[in-house]
């Protein structure tokens, strides 16, 4: 939901918040270069979607360039290395699960987790954002969309069986994501970003996702929640 | 579709739900956890008419708990009621009342500033406080409660406590509109707006509720119970009628004495079954056919394909708005909980 922080409170130039910027405008510029590549991976693994893959992978590319556009707007050099270190376990398993051809749990990681907490985070970030990053969040956002929906619907068309395989694919994943939550909680605070608005916005999209598929109330229930309070 | 968007009243009573209802993921958790969780339909209703019509409905929990008003996590609790509202659009409800605190929440923290929710514009036709239904109910309630007790309304003192807010005050216009009440008392905590409200009815005694109680044969409870005020029942009128129009409703709990009648506020009875499951979870004696007046509102409303926001605001309850919605609610078969005596 939007956030009450007025604009006018945060120092978009201040010391303190380049360098927490740094981490999360590098967190979103590595996040893009993996979508890119796991889209462009998904592609051969479903040749008959190669197109729609090569497409989406392209526009996680130009996101990408946005948002290093965002860094050179706050003069903030971006801390790729803490990125891929960040990313390094959601990356490990979908390259296992590549390597096994396990379609539908590359599908969670990528179209289902990864979208759904870039769509949480950049709508928190939005009402805090400075002008220049807002713009070309907005419009980033709703590609987003679009790329959950692809995901959304392979994996509705082939529910039943697939099931135990997206259940799997969230009992190994989301526990990641919450670590990866926690890491950055600090530095997303610093940019006006509410970690628990945060979880509650992923919860809430990835159940609507989870809900589209196919799952039970129920279940979207456990699975969403899943591993969140050990976290 | 309507819509109904509930809560439950305390932490202690959404984790015992949960666990009842099959989500230990839920039923473990502290308050940390239900300000991160999301608003889910939990229930799908079917409602059928006296007239014959059916229609279906979806309850959305908020995930809201009280807790997070006391301990200052505004900004969660103001989460929860627009992501729940959201939650309703997305899902195609046409008509969703907003029960509980949810829609004091959205008056009190200014919420009709946002308007957007992620990828969603909220279209505030769609909902409704519930509050004409409610503010009707209690007042039938009271011309119906002073019959059974053979108190006279036209020699009755009536005090309504709360007698400020949205259905406080429109149960005092139409005590002072429809009914020959004898005297009217007005009790509230902000003096600017009971002296408003005294100078819109011309009439209308405004008392703190110590003054007020011992002088009240019927007392309309519409606001929350102060902390540290103990009824002392041999102060009270014998007999009195108590109508507790808070929620929870634990007026009962606090009260037991045989000239002291209290009656749950706000409540209606269908004539027929409801099917659904979520009125077994806040207690109400009768649960298929017992509910609150608010939530009957957004099936009235569907019933009749008013698709507006009929109670929206403050203090703009009219008596003829509360005729009309009396008028849809005994066409459906709803009527107003009596005392059983």
């Amino acid at each position: 939901m939007p956030q009450t922080q007025a604009i006018a409170e945060i120092d978009f130039y201040s010391d303190t918040y380049k360098d927490a910027y740094s981490r999360i405008d590098g967190i979103v510029i590595e996040g893009e270069q993996e979508a890119h590549e796991n889209y462009i991976r998904l592609g051969e693994m479903l040749p008959e979607h190669q197109d729609d893959f090569i497409r989406l992978s392209k526009m996680e590319a130009r996101h990408k360039k946005g948002f290093e556009a965002c860094g050179r707007n706050l003069n903030v050099t971006c801390d790729l290395e803490f990125a891929r270190q960040f990313f390094a376990g959601l990356h490990q398993n979908f390259q296992a699960a590549a390597a096994e051809d396990k379609v539908a749990t590359c599908l969670v990681i990528q179209s289902l987790i990864i979208e759904c907490f870039a769509i949480a985070a950049y709508n928190i970030y939005i009402p805090v954002a400075d002008d220049f990053a807002r713009k070309i969040t907005e419009s980033v956002v709703k590609d987003e969309y679009k790329h959950l929906n692809y995901g959304e619907e392979w994996l509705k068309a082939h529910f039943d069986d697939v099931k135990a395989e997206i259940q799997e694919a969230n009992r190994q994943n989301l526990p990641i994501v919450w670590r990866m939550l926690n890491e950055v909680d600090g530095d997303a605070a610093v940019l006006g970003m509410e970690k628990e608005a945060l979880v509650e916005d992923f919860m809430i999209q990835y159940g609507e996702a989870l809900s589209n598929i196919g799952f039970s109330t129920a279940e979207i229930m456990r699975m969403s929640a899943y591993g969140l309070v050990a976290a | 579709m309507f819509g109904l968007i509930g809560h439950l009243t305390s932490l202690q009573h959404a984790q015992s739900v949960a666990r009842d209802l099959g989500y230990p993921e839920y039923a473990d958790q502290g308050l940390d956890f239900w300000c991160m969780a999301p608003p889910q339909i939990v229930d799908d209703i079917t409602v059928t008419s006296i007239t014959g019509q059916t229609i279906y409905g979806k309850y959305v929990e908020s995930c809201f708990l009280p807790e997070m008003l006391a301990s200052q996590r505004i900004k969660a609790a103001t989460r929860k009621i627009v992501n729940a509202m959201a939650h309703a659009q997305k899902n195609g409800i046409n008509i969703t009342a907003l029960g509980g605190f949810s829609s004091i929440i959205f008056e009190n923290f200014n919420l009709q500033r946002i308007t957007r929710i992620r990828n969603i514009q909220l279209d505030l036709q769609r909902f409704t406080t519930g509050n004409t239904h409610t503010a009707y109910i209690i007042c039938r309630q009271v011309e119906q409660g002073a019959q059974q007790l053979g108190i006279d309304l036209n020699k009755a003192t009536v005090a309504v406590c709360g007698a400020t807010g949205d259905i406080g005050s429109a149960v005092c216009r139409w005590l002072d509109a429809r009914t020959d009440t004898a005297e009217l008392l007005l009790v509230a905590r902000h003096q600017g707006r009971l002296e408003t409200l005294q100078s819109e009815l011309g009439r209308g005694k405004i008392l703190s509720i110590e003054e007020a109680l011992p002088l009240a044969d019927i007392v309309v409870w519409v606001a929350s119970m102060p902390k540290g005020i103990d009824i002392e029942v041999e102060k009270l009128k014998h007999p009195c009628l108590m109508i507790d129009g808070g929620y929870p409703k634990n007026l009962g709990t606090k009260i037991q004495h045989p000239d002291i009648h209290i009656l749950n506020g706000g409540i209606v009875e269908h004539s027929l079954d409801i099917d659904w499951k979520i009125m077994h979870i806040v207690n109400m004696n009768i649960p298929n056919r017992q509910l609150f007046a608010c939530f009957a509102e957004s099936m009235l409303l569907e019933f009749e394909q008013l698709h507006t926001n009929f109670s929206w605001g403050r203090n703009e309850i009219t008596v003829a708005k509360m005729e009309k919605i009396g008028e849809i609610s005994l066409k459906h078969g709803f009527k107003p909980l009596a005392l059983a005596i």
